[in-house]
């Protein structure tokens, strides 16, 4: 019989089965046409398995073998029932592709993840080819779900407990040379050998086993060990997700629990986790996520007529700590870029920025100590502009002010390409009016980068009136190239992500006045799921910074964001945060915490007000949500989507309540406009008087996600 | 044959320092490959646009066997950018200048990039000639007994490591060490401790000066150092502002420890650096809208003994001036390398005294440089012999000196190990 998305063909006795087979995607799922197909070929090799000495499966892609389960089928699932029958259907015809009698090989080329590493799994032996593009792995904790296609049952046996905890819980993926490593994978050969390699693997694998890992097994292979190792492995997740993650401790229960099962009912309670998780509101909010991020990998904005820039080399104004980030992200990027400062020793702290980004990736094995070289030394440091017409993408990263900045555009345009791109990593400036500086402002845009620039994910791109849309599109890809995550904002004070932030830290010192206790303050945040508290997070900004932007964006946007004056009165002492060793925390020279500043704590009013930790939160973040609102209502962006992309690539916004503005939605508008009315009159009218926008939202029944411009 | 017209775009150079101190850390071909970026960074000429790139280099790095195509790559050229190595011992950088001019002469190329690298600082130890039969005899061994049986020959000895660059500082056919040579000029041609002492002092303070008046801030491109690469060399780590001669009359002779003359402190230091020069065609100008910096006018490259090897400059200029019917006294300035005080004096005399001039076949006397025009701004002595780059790097020096001066021609030259001589003329042209 001929199959659509999977060829099939028999030759000298082998049969050949090649997924991504009619297929113009450039990742092949397991989509129900798929599954149905793989199905039916898995029970004619059943019925051939006489005349067959083996079955080889490979991609007929160059990038992708399996890229895991489509997860639109999981997006669709309404019922616990629906997700487990789903996963259920999955395993029965990965168990029968494990109960051939023949020989099987997976030859895996390209990405492999999800329910293709389970049916690899399901597979005798797994080769990989040694692409660096080739990666095997089971992600699905990181959608909030467990691996239902068995993969939780068979990897354990594969790799053995401790491995398979230690990937399937962080969901991480492996390359060729580690997966071999791990046993994974039998052999790695080059991609153009895979398939005539396989058949040697036939006779199935005598995995030698070196003496430590035999003693490994040993110990790991008994009742009581397997207790000790689940204990940690609980311990460690705890540990890393806060406990506000349900997925990896439902894996831990079903794999746990299965330790002594028999296949059929070990599948059957992974099925039903599956099932469980599929449906739950974290797991939903998770694909959320994911959908967002897969959005945002096109550009869907306004296009021009004229050709898209592309950039190949970097210039970068300005080594500070942005400055020598950015500087480093043009490196790591290939894009050999000239750096340039006023003073040798102004060069010398971008080039220790940039070294100790890089120098990390060293230690962490992910780089070599010669691509070190090799990048670092691509980084040209310079007091003039010489070379700058060979950039086309420069990036201004001097100090945030204005006329300095308009000062250091109108000579940059000097020596750049008529073609090149100019952007400035102002974090609160009007872009606008910088526009104003240029001679040919329709190359310039915002390109502001969050601190620090390794770290941080998200790049806000900000237009003004006269920007070229081809300057907006070449910034978006050029900002996903480099593997971060875009977001087109208009200008406006604070531009996206500061603005909506600002609450985040004004409400706090509002709090920390009227006598809440700091830490009751800082652990309601954490406990929402902040990866940090309001006063340790100015302390990282520089509570100076905090205050300057704080004005800029007062200025902007009236009395609803005044701030406290807590901030002033730690400045006015000189404690600056982090940068200073001292800030509402003390820091050792390594900039970590070490305790919380008395000093500090002598300057804000005594805590002499207890309040409820659901209040606490509501006093933060009600005002965030009314002024996301406003940022909607203002176009700064255009969804919700955007909103909370940005607000949890920018600044963490824990992922598992799916975004600022999702979560308002669940809260639901009526009731955020009937505590925020409470507070508007108990607390401040301006600080909490809920916006237009947002009541027109709930007076016509709608969500914010349902808000179309 | 006709020849055309050589043309000198840019010329910049690494800063200097003595081997083991701030540049230890720097391979050799990251001594070139970000000159040479650099260096099309300030050009439009694409990076598919280079014929040629052309790097001398004499301590060979085992990973690094031909540097040229190294640097071409890493310096981010096109992969079907032509590279290629040059050695010529102490005048490989001239020796890849020369050949940049000759391919452009010759119509073969139109652009060119070529220099010189050194890292002394990271020349190997060697394992003695017992020591390595007896890795070859283990490597080849089958069995265990067998690997035992070729160990056991092993005696501690065996590892006393051969210094390559002493090796390589000896002459392989007189025998003589590079010193040894200085000192025989030295007693043959009478010149005496404190003639070598003074010139080196000069030397020094020369280097300093140009140093504060910030003279070489133009040819000097700042490199990147230290084990993490934080930290940024734009000056030369050599030259000494309180070098004295009397302090330099203290110094111990070094090669002939009783009798000599010839010290550490009046001798070059072995040295890290490197340099590179843009070459063009008339039609690459054009093409790429370049301003010439300056002509090439020819070069010579002669032979003598070695033992005399201090001598080649004498020799080298000669065949220059004379190919180029130019005289001496038209050169504006004069580069030529210290590698010894002793050696550099020894050229002048044989410049001036006809007895000198005789004994090494020299028929023209071209006549006194004048200290105002020799090594105006120091020499090796000072900054350093990084010896795969200091040919191109007089080149270097001597072209941004003449450009500040709005000068015309200038001759740089130096001797070469092994008994030759190297000498080029290059015309500014900026006025």
């Amino acid at each position: 019989m001929a199959y659509k998305r999977i060829s099939f063909e028999v030759e000298n006795k082998i049969a050949y089965i090649g997924f991504g087979y009619n297929c113009d995607k450039s990742m092949t799922t397991l989509d129900e046409e798929t599954l149905g197909e793989l199905r039916d070929i898995i029970e004619e090799l059943h019925t051939k398995q006489k005349e067959l000495s083996g079955a080889i499966f490979f991609t007929h892609k160059d990038r992708c073998f399996i890229a895991g389960a489509d997860i639109n089928l999981i997006a669709a699932m309404k019922t616990e029932a629906d997700g487990a029958y789903g996963a259920e259907q999955g395993q029965s015809i990965f168990n029968r592709l494990e109960d051939l009698k023949i020989p099987t090989v997976a030859c895996i080329h390209g990405v492999c993840l999800g329910g293709g590493t389970e049916f690899s799994l399901a597979c005798k032996t797994i080769l990989m080819s040694d692409d660096k593009g080739t990666i095997m792995g089971l992600p699905e904790v990181k959608l909030g779900l467990i691996p239902g296609f068995g993969g939780t049952y068979r990897m354990p046996k594969k790799i053995g407990l401790p491995n398979a905890l230690d990937l399937i819980l962080s969901g991480k993926t492996v390359n060729a040379r580690k997966g071999k490593r791990l046993g994974l994978a039998a052999a790695v050969y080059p991609k153009e050998r895979l398939k005539a390699m396989a058949p040697e693997h036939f006779k199935g694998e005598e995995k030698k086993q070196s003496f430590s890992e035999s003693l490994g097994n040993l110990a790991a292979d008994n009742f009581l060990a397997k207790k000790i190792i689940f204990q940690k492995a609980r311990e460690g997740v705890l540990k890393m997700t806060k406990g506000f993650y349900q997925a990896p401790l439902k894996i831990l229960d079903v794999m746990e629990a299965g330790m002594m099962k028999g296949r059929t009912s070990y599948l059957a309670s992974e099925a039903e986790a599956f099932g469980e998780l599929c449906v739950s509101e974290q797991s939903k909010n998770l694909q959320h996520i994911f959908f967002m991020t897969e959005k945002v990998k096109k550009y869907s904005g306004k296009k021009g007529e004229g050709k898209v820039p592309r950039f190949e080399r970097g210039a970068c104004l300005g080594a500070g700590t942005m400055g020598g980030g950015i500087a480093w992200l043009m490196a790591s990027n290939n894009m050999a870029p000239i750096m340039k400062d006023l003073t040798p020793a102004a060069l010398e702290l971008g080039l220790k920025q940039s070294s100790s980004n890089f120098m990390g990736a060293v230690k962490r094995n992910k780089m070599t100590f010669e691509e070190f070289e090799k990048k670092q030394r691509s980084i040209a440091c310079q007091l003039d502009y010489r070379g700058f017409k060979k950039a086309d993408l420069l990036v201004e990263a001097v100090v945030e002010n204005m006329d300095i900045k308009k000062k250091v555009f109108a000579e940059a345009e000097n020596y750049v390409r008529e073609d090149a791109v100019l952007t400035s990593n102002t974090s609160s400036l009007s872009v606008q009016e910088m526009s104003t500086a240029l001679q040919r402002p329709e190359r310039f845009a915002g390109l502001h980068f969050f601190n620090p620039v390794h770290k941080m994910p998200l790049v806000e791109i900000i237009t003004h009136d006269k920007v070229a849309p081809e300057t907006v599109e070449a910034l978006y890809n050029w900002v996903l190239k480099a593997k971060k995550t875009p977001v087109v904002v208009k200008d406006g004070p604070g531009f996206l992500v500061n603005r909506i932030l600002m609450p985040y830290m004004n409400e706090a010192g509002f709090l920390l006045e009227e006598g809440v206790a700091m830490k009751d303050i800082e652990d309601a945040c954490l406990n929402f799921g902040m990866p940090m508290g309001p006063c340790r997070l100015l302390d990282e900004v520089g509570i100076d910074v905090g205050e300057k932007v704080a004005k800029i964006i007062y200025v902007g946007l009236g009395e609803r964001a005044k701030s406290s004056n807590v901030s002033h009165m730690l400045v006015e002492k000189g404690l600056l945060g982090r940068k200073t060793d001292k800030g509402f925390y003390l820091y050792d020279e390594k900039g970590k915490v070490t305790g919380v500043n008395d000093e500090a704590m002598a300057i804000l009013p005594k805590p002499t007000k207890k309040m409820s930790e659901t209040e606490i939160q509501m006093r933060i973040f009600l005002p965030m949500i009314n002024e996301a609102s406003t940022v909607l209502a203002d176009g700064i962006v255009t969804t919700a989507e955007e909103v909370d992309l940005g607000l949890i690539f920018g600044i963490g916004f824990p992922p598992f309540r799916g975004g600022l503005l999702r979560y308002a939605d669940t809260e639901g508008l009526d009731n955020l406009i009937a505590a925020l009315d409470k507070f508007a009159a108990s607390v401040d009218k301006d600080r909490y008087g809920a916006s237009e926008f947002m009541r027109k939202l709930a007076s016509e029944k709608k969500k914010f996600y349902e808000f179309n411009v | 044959m006709s020849l055309r017209p050589v043309y000198i775009v840019e010329a910049v150079r690494t800063p200097q320092a003595k081997a083991g101190m701030d540049l230890k850390d720097v391979a050799a071909p990251y001594l070139g490959a970000y000159l040479v970026r650099h260096i099309l960074d300030n050009t439009d000429i694409p990076n598919d646009g280079v014929d040629e790139v052309i790097f001398g280099n004499t301590g060979t790095p085992a990973k690094y066997p031909n540097i040229g195509r190294v640097i071409a790559l890493e310096a981010g050229l096109h992969k079907k950018t032509s590279g290629y190595s040059v050695h010529r011992n102490c005048a490989s950088g001239l020796e890849a200048v020369s050949q940049a001019y000759l391919k452009i002469a010759s119509g073969r190329s139109d652009v060119i990039v070529a220099g010189g690298v050194e890292s002394m600082s990271q020349m190997p130890l060697i394992y003695g000639k017992e020591m390595t039969e007896l890795f070859v005899k283990v490597m080849k061994a089958k069995s265990v007994g067998e690997k035992l049986k070729a160990l056991s020959a092993f005696r501690p000895p065996f590892l006393s490591p051969v210094v390559a660059i002493e090796q390589g500082l000896t002459d392989p056919f007189c025998g003589l060490n590079m010193g040894q040579t200085a000192e025989l000029l030295a007693r043959e041609l009478g010149i005496s401790r404190e003639e070598q002492d003074i010139y080196a002092n000069n030397s020094h303070h020369k280097a300093v000066a140009a140093m504060e008046a910030g003279r070489f801030n133009d040819e000097i491109v700042a490199l990147a150092i230290g084990g993490k690469l934080q930290k940024l060399l734009s000056t030369d780590v050599g030259p000494r502002a309180n070098s004295t001669v009397e302090g330099l009359a203290k110094m111990k002779p070094y090669f002939e420890k009783r009798s000599g003359t010839v010290t550490v402190g009046n001798s070059c230091p072995i040295t890290d650096g490197g340099s590179a020069l843009l070459f063009v065609s008339e039609e690459a100008l054009k093409k790429y809208n370049l301003t010439p910096v300056a002509r090439m006018v020819d070069y010579h490259f002669h032979g003598l003994e070695p033992e005399r090897m201090g001598m080649g400059p004498l020799h080298a200029m000669d065949g220059v001036l004379r190919r180029t019917d130019l005289t001496l006294d038209k050169m504006d300035l004069v580069e030529i390398n210290e590698a010894f005080a002793a050696q550099i004096i020894a050229v002048r005399k044989g410049l001036t005294d006809r007895s000198v001039a005789d004994k090494f076949g020299i028929e023209t006397l071209w006549g006194e440089i004048p200290d105002e025009k020799l090594n105006v701004n120091g020499g090796a002595i000072a900054l350093g012999h990084p010896v795969g780059s200091t040919g191109s790097r007089l080149v270097v020096t001597l072209l941004h000196e003449l450009k500040r001066r709005k000068a015309g021609y200038g001759i740089a030259s130096l001797c070469i190990g092994g008994g030759q001589g190297g000498a080029c003329i290059i015309e500014n042209l900026v006025k």
